[in-house]
């Protein structure tokens, strides 16, 4: 009996820690999805930054994101008020967005100075001043606050206070019963001597301002005096070192941080360090309880290290169960446990988030990192903020073994945080009274209960809800210019009925609206279209020259099938010999690339490095010419121009093997209707149909995948044009497809091309396979094209400062070229910058009109889908996350750039090939850099899309990803209606018709004339060729 | 005759025009006039361009007419009598200083117009290209002089602005403390560097290079001290040296000077700040040639810090600090050359190197696209192979070496822990002795320490319930 317990009772032990350490190590895998979601950089896949919150509604998850990461939610109030002076919002917006916001309360009174509506919208149209008791009372002693009313008071209301609080002195005060205005009367008294009582029949209007000002403020403050707190308290802090910090100005993280980053940094390397750390492959914990165990530390805060890591080595203990005693040690209850390691695991957000992308989500790399490296992270991580916080308790705060009061002891060395004073509210009313004329009189006769109410009201409306109003208004003000443009425009369009020159399909990309509407302005009579930029082929591609597969699809899709790249059979063997020299250069430049930063072979390296300048300078000066040099040296060992792709396979099942390479005929059949149908090109085939997936090409740039095509999980879609351009063209695909009740004519031929987004330039690919008769349509084609791509590089150029705005069109496709070659560029193109809108449906309705870059355009047409919507369904899964994902990084690296954003690019360096890092040491730098988002709008992205509210809601039902998305408001929707110009607005749950606002549209005969000399963001235009002369001559009469 | 005029019009332009960049640059910004991003550019590559031709020209000159040393002299500056110290003007123009001059304008110039693309925008453009100008300056002052006090006054110039520039982003916190740690760094190479030179006067009662080197041009004159004299001489100009080109033990600052905008670290850190160092040590080489001890404790500390730069530089994981771990294991080579005698070599090696790391330090943020292209030439993933000197050391101490390359050698901790640590201490000592001894002259008994009082705040109004 006794033995049996005495068993059973360390087994029960066992089982409550274990127990105890399962849940460890799930809270750390919890807390992990809050870590940055930003993969190895090669890959660049654009995503919301606030993913992790998406099960909130947008404005809960930037307050609680805000939190979490210690980063703004909105944009700072000044900027919103600057916008406010520039009429980017206007009043009527911040107006209409409170109602809206207040709903009912609206009306609400406030004792009886006005409505909570009223006091809220004067809080946003004045910035109210607020600073420590120091500066206020500086304020009230040494300038004329006291004397002067504020400059935003109208005239009229100053001159009415002063009048109404003259004749309230001279009625009640110095002559009224002394029964009534005790209080006031009391406040004032002292006031009456200093201006001198005596002469009151003589003050002149200065006096009488000061006075009425004197009697303001100490009525306010009498009025706030002993009102309760309403703002919450801070919550505490939980991390030793943020409670150190504030007692001592000694941060621990520096020094944790220089061991930690610099082993992450080894432990993560792809491939920078010649030396790789040899103890890798035993995991994260492992690997460095091996290197550090038996090292001899010089710093003092780590001299205890190689004890306890033998100890931890003898032990065996996992990295779990370090955790667990650590948390133990610095003494974190079990309550706290979450909050903490959550606190512990941010404060170096982007190497914790790195190793736990590389564990979970990177299968790619060369160098992988094991399962429980997170979990190693955090236990070497408590570990070192453990020795660091003894350290600095030791030798600063004169407490030697016990930390697990420290935090108590260092809390108590922490200085009262100012709270707010009875001055602060007292300005705050003050100025606020002046802006709506509450006169001393008025405020006098507020209870106790009154003043309390007034500031509650004051308190409860605090900077954060101002800054959501105005970003509510800011996009308001945009939204109602897109849906009116929309209207008005959609009014005086028709479909187009004459056969199309030639038709092209775009990447959906916003960066293609301006290329697109070149197009048609250059030659009125092409059709244009989009799709998402991968064609509907999902692959994993290799190039002729490339070494690896890479996946060119949207990165919700995992790719089945595999395409290669070859070198026609004739062209084998130069194509071999070629591959060699290529193999040989490409050796021997890696060697020299090691060598030159080894010691004797970078001697030799840099006694001839002499050389080395004349690239240098060719670089830096002319990299255009440079480039071109460069490139017909390549072009020597490049292999021969005329490849194929393997796309037609013959076996059932598809992989990466010979054999199982590409698609089968009743796959492709599949592909190429699902396009047709989904843009919405299923007749009137022109006998040129060209399709541009879209890429960009930048030097010097860690972040260029971000540039490139997110349909095609930031890579290059020129391939999936070609491959698609060479499925439609298969008469056997044809066929299949006439049956589908899609007739193709034979005399169609399709194209593929690739559109560099950075240097303006399109290649078609597979020019061999034109038939002799399209000869004269693809020159054709090809002159607008070009045309069309000066114009667009031209109408981008408009964005840059450097280019200047007397540009001709020619000589800003040169200064773009220069850009994408240039070393010293940092902005080779703007990338998705401006994104805004996102307009889905026939291209006819939308067409000319000036969108400025700023709008995803998708074709559909709602004539052709059938009841349950199963077209827009399948358009719409993939847009909406990923046009959600890049507008909301846009918007919050915009909106914090060194929180949520990854700072200034200047001073990044590429670190273990995964991420970059501002200078030698920092923590990753996730989101997107600041020359990137410079010029950004942050908005929600609007979708506007051609349907009706049924059929809308009905899909919203059924997807539950783009449900969430639209429901907890992190974009917005509106339907244009497919038969008229109407448009109907989502709004907290259903749809509501939306009102427009303007009847005007400025009419202009071409983008140019519309953009010609602006620099900044632009409102929406017709453009109707040949309409100057009236616009003109409309001007003169 | 007319040769020595067009030689002094020519070293006039050649040292005015960067000083004229930095006056026009300065006073613009002083008068709240700040000139546009484009004039800025423009002035720069002016004064650059013309400052190199200049020099250029001098060089033709002096190959043409066989002349091997022209000093141009802009006479005495400040003159001390009862000290007898002069601060003499001059500068030397030999087969050392005009081609040094001409790396320095060909780097700097290439750094200022990728700056003036890379930097487009930015808000501290005017203060990046001030810094820049300070630089230049110093650095043509110092590779010109032609006595020891000219050297120092464009030695201490080059090291405020690669301080300054080090601390360029000031809004974070890491740029400024490390700004701060390369400042401290230089200041003891500057300490020493300013007792060589007092000894310097001395010994040879001026700071002509033309004394204390002796009669002859560089690098065949023939320094006039004992060899004695020149030990010590030598060893406080090796410390200067090692100060500025981070030979051990100083190497920790270097990987931090990478804080600033790229295109800085590339030339000033990778490129010209750090071989300033060696080329004190090739302007006195005369010195070190007349001591054995001297020249083998120059080519030990050469070769130490290429061994130890080497491996660390092997270790680093992310490219800016590999790099400028590279870049200090050909500074350890030429510092090591230089100790053996080896000038013309030591120059050429400079020169070349200072090329090449520049150009690979402005390609780093390519460093991806580069890989990928290696990848796809080569057919496969790039795998470094051992070094062959990997065979020879046991798995054992391998990992200690791997250990000690991934923390630098802890010389930084060293220098904390040994040096910065005890010299604290012992101030605070000092201080907490004063204050006794004040306390007791003041009269009060107990000699107690009486602490001043802390700046308490007044009381914010009255606090709310």
């Amino acid at each position: 009996m006794v033995e049996a317990t005495t068993a059973a009772v360390p087994t029960q032990e066992a089982d409550l820690q274990a127990d105890g350490l399962e849940h460890l190590v799930h809270t750390i895998e919890h807390i992990a999805h809050v870590l940055p979601s930003q993969g190895p950089i090669q890959v660049f896949i654009h995503h919301n930054t606030l993913h992790a919150f998406e099960h909130l509604s947008f404005h809960d998850a930037v307050k609680q994101g805000g939190a979490t990461y210690g980063c703004h939610p909105y944009l700072p109030e000044d900027r919103y008020r600057q916008h406010l002076a520039r009429g980017r919002i206007q009043f009527e917006d911040l107006a209409a967005v409170l109602i809206d916001d207040l709903g009912e309360e609206a009306d609400h009174l406030v004792s009886f100075l006005g409505t909570r509506h009223q006091l809220r919208l004067a809080m946003l149209e004045h910035p109210l001043r607020l600073g420590p008791d120091a500066e206020l009372r500086w304020l009230i002693a040494e300038t004329d606050a006291l004397r002067r009313f504020r400059e935003e008071t109208p005239p009229s209301k100053r001159e009415q206070m002063i009048e109404q609080t003259r004749r309230w002195v001279l009625r009640d005060l110095s002559n009224g019963s002394p029964n009534e205005n005790r209080d006031a009367r009391e406040a004032l008294a002292s006031l009456f001597e200093q201006f001198g009582a005596a002469g009151i029949e003589n003050w002149n209007d200065a006096t009488w301002e000061a006075f009425t000002l004197h009697a303001l403020w100490r009525i306010c403050h009498q009025g706030v005096h002993a009102v309760p707190r309403f703002a919450p308290l801070p919550a505490p802090l939980v991390r030793h070192r943020d409670i150190i910090l504030q007692a001592t100005g000694i941060d621990t993280d520096r020094i944790v941080h220089d061991v930690l980053i610099r082993f992450c940094g080894a432990f993560l390397d792809q491939g920078i360090a010649d030396w790789p750390l040899p103890t890798r492959e035993l995991g994260f914990f492992q690997a460095f309880v091996e290197l550090y165990k038996d090292a001899r530390q010089v710093d003092g805060w780590l001299s205890p290290l190689g004890a306890e890591l033998h100890r931890i080595a003898d032990a065996q203990l996992s990295a779990a169960e370090v955790i667990d005693e650590n948390l133990r040690r610095l003494g974190v209850s079990a309550g706290e446990t979450e909050e903490f390691l959550s606190r512990t695991m941010l404060a170096l957000r982007g190497w914790a988030g790195m190793i736990w992308q590389m564990e979970t989500n990177a299968e790619w790399i060369v160098h992988r990192t094991p399962h429980g490296s997170l979990l190693g992270f955090v236990a070497v991580r408590l570990l070192l903020d453990r020795l660091a916080v003894e350290y600095v308790a030791r030798t600063e705060l004169g407490n030697g073994s016990e930390l697990q009061d420290l935090r108590s002891l260092a809390r108590s060395k922490i200085q009262h945080a100012s709270r707010v004073s009875v001055e602060q509210r007292t300005f705050l009313i003050f100025q606020l009274a002046q802006v709506l004329g509450w006169t001393p009189e008025a405020l006098s006769k507020l209870a106790k209960s009154d003043w309390s109410r007034l500031v509650e009201e004051i308190e409860t409306f605090s900077a954060l809800d101002r800054r959501r109003i105005f970003h509510l208004a800011f996009e308001r003000r945009y939204r109602n210019q897109v849906l009116d443009a929309f209207l008005i425009h959609s009014q005086h369009v028709a479909p187009p009925s004459d056969l199309p020159t030639f038709q092209i399909c775009c990447c959906l990309d916003e960066r293609e609206e301006s290329f697109r509407r070149h197009l048609e302005e250059v030659e009125p009579r092409c059709e244009t279209y989009a799709f998402a930029g991968f064609f509907a082929v999902a692959m994993y591609y290799r190039g002729a020259v490339e070494a690896h597969h890479v996946p060119l699809c949207p990165i919700l899709i995992k790719p089945q099938h595999y395409v290669e790249e070859e070198v026609v059979y004739s062209l084998e063997q130069t194509h071999r010999a070629r591959q060699k020299t290529r193999r040989v250069l490409g050796k021997a430049k890696h060697k020299i690339h090691l060598g030159s930063r080894s010691g004797l072979a970078g001697a030799l390296a840099s006694i001839v490095g002499s050389l080395a300048s004349i690239p240098l300078v060719a670089r830096v000066l002319f990299p255009r010419i440079t480039a071109r040099v460069s490139r017909l040296f390549d072009s020597l060992v490049q292999p021969p121009a005329l490849t194929r792709l393997t796309l037609e396979r013959s076996d059932p099942t598809p992989g990466p093997e010979n054999g199982h390479l590409g698609f089968s005929l009743t796959e492709m059949t599949g592909i190429v209707e699902r396009v047709l149908r989904d843009i919405g090109l299923t007749k009137r085939f022109s006998r040129l149909v060209i399709i541009a997936g879209h890429g960009s090409s930048s030097m010097n740039n860690p972040h260029r995948a971000a540039y490139d095509c997110g349909a095609c999980g930031g890579g290059c879609g020129g391939p999936n044009a070609r491959a698609y351009a060479f499925m439609a063209n298969d008469p056997r695909v044809r066929e299949a497809l006439a049956q589908r009740g899609i007739r193709i004519p034979p005399d169609t031929f399709f194209i593929g091309a690739m559109h560099n987004t950075c240097d303006d330039t399109l290649t078609f690919s597979d020019l061999d396979r034109l038939p002799p008769s399209h000869r004269g349509d693809f020159e054709q084609a090809s002159a607008v094209i070009k045309r069309a791509l000066c114009r667009n590089a031209h109408e981008r150029c408009r964005r840059f400062e450097s280019a200047p705005l007397s540009i001709t069109p020619e000589a800003a496709h040169r200064h773009v070229e220069a850009r994408s070659e240039d070393l010293a560029q940092v902005r080779p193109e703007l990338g998705h910058a401006t994104n805004a809108v996102c307009y889905v449906g026939r291209r006819w309705r939308s067409q000319g009109l000036f969108l400025d870059r700023r709008t995803f355009l998708t074709s559909y047409d709602p004539t052709q889908d059938d009841a349950e919507r199963t077209i827009l369904t399948r358009i719409l899964q993939p847009a909406v996350p990923v046009c959600a994902g890049i507008s909301l990084e846009y918007l919050f690296s915009y909106v914090d750039s060194t929180g949520y954003g990854c700072g200034s690019k200047l001073p990044h360096n590429i670190a273990s090939l995964v991420g970059v890092m501002d200078g030698p040491v920092s923590d990753l730098r996730t989101g997107l850099p600041w020359q990137m988002v410079e010029i950004h709008e942050p908005l929600r992205i609007l979708f506007l899309v051609e349907s009706t509210p049924a059929a809308m809601q009905s899909i919203l039902e059924k997807n539950p990803v783009i449900q969430q998305l639209v429901v907890n408001e992190w974009i917005q929707l509106a339907l244009l209606d497919p038969d008229s110009p109407s448009v109907q607005l989502y709004r907290a749950g259903r749809f509501e018709p939306y009102v427009p606002e303007s009847k005007e549209l400025p009419i202009v005969s071409s983008s140019v004339d519309w953009y010609r000399g602006s620099r900044d963001h632009l409102g929406f235009a017709s453009i109707v060729p040949n309409v100057s002369r009236r616009i003109s001559s409309k001007g003169q009469a | 005759m007319i040769h020595e005029r067009i030689f002094w019009l020519l070293g006039l332009g050649v040292v005015l025009s960067p000083a004229m960049l930095l006056v026009s640059v300065g006073l613009t910004s002083l008068l709240r006039f700040p000139l546009s991003e484009r004039n800025m550019a423009r002035a720069t590559q002016v004064a650059v361009l013309f400052g190199l031709t200049c020099a250029v020209l001098v060089l033709g000159l002096m190959l043409a007419t066989g002349i091997r040393n022209v000093q141009v002299e802009f006479g005495d500056w400040v003159v001390i009598h009862p000290e007898d110290f002069h601060f003499h003007l001059k500068f030397v123009f030999d087969r050392l200083s005009v081609p040094f001059a001409i790396l320095t304008f060909v780097l700097t110039g290439t750094i200022g117009a990728f700056a003036s693309h890379y930097l487009h925008r930015e808000p501290g453009y005017h203060r990046f290209f001030f810094l820049y100008a300070i630089f230049l300056v110093g650095m043509i002052l110092a590779s010109l002089a032609g006595t020891i006090e000219v050297l120092f006054f464009g030695w201490e110039l080059v090291g405020l602005s690669s301080a300054l520039l080090v601390a360029y982003f000031h809004e974070r916190q890491s740029p400024v403390i490390n700004g701060q740690r390369v400042w401290s760094v230089y200041r003891i190479a500057d300490a020493a560097f300013l007792i060589a030179a007092l000894m310097l006067h001395h010994l040879t009662g001026g700071g002509d290079f033309e004394k204390l080197m002796g009669s002859g041009s560089w690098p065949d004159s023939v320094a006039a001290i004992t060899p004695n004299q020149a030990l010590v001489v030598g060893l406080l100009l090796l410390v200067a040296a090692a100060g500025k080109s981070a030979l051990v033990p100083f190497s920790g600052w270097l990987p931090r000077a990478m804080e600033g905008p790229t295109p800085s670290s590339a030339v000033f850190y990778g490129a010209l700040s750090v071989h300033l160092g060696t080329f004190l040590l090739l302007r006195v080489s005369p010195i070190i040639e007349l001591s054995l001890p001297l020249q083998l404790a120059i080519v030990a500390l050469g070769v130490i810090t290429a061994v130890y730069a080497a491996l660390v530089a092997r270790v680093q994981s992310d490219v800016k600090s590999a790099l400028a771990f590279a870049s200090l294991t050909q500074v350890g080579i030429i510092t090591a050359e230089i100790g053996a005698g080896l000038r013309y070599i030591a120059l050429i090696h400079i020169i070349g190197h200072a090329c090449l790391r520049t150009l690979q330090l402005l390609r780093a943020p390519a460093l991806l696209q580069d890989y990928r292209l290696l990848e796809n030439a080569i057919g496969g993933h790039l795998y470094a192979e051992p070094g062959w000197w990997d065979r020879f050391i046991p798995e054992r101490f391998r990992l200690v070496l791997y250990r000690l390359s991934l923390e630098r050698g802890m010389l930084d901790s060293m220098i904390d822990e040994y040096l910065v640590r005890p010299f604290i201490k012992v101030f605070r000592w000092c201080d907490t002795m004063e204050r006794r001894w004040s306390s007791f002259l003041a009269g009060n008994p107990a000699g107690r320490i009486i602490h001043e009082p802390l700046a308490v705040p007044e009381p914010a109004g009255d606090e709310l319930a």
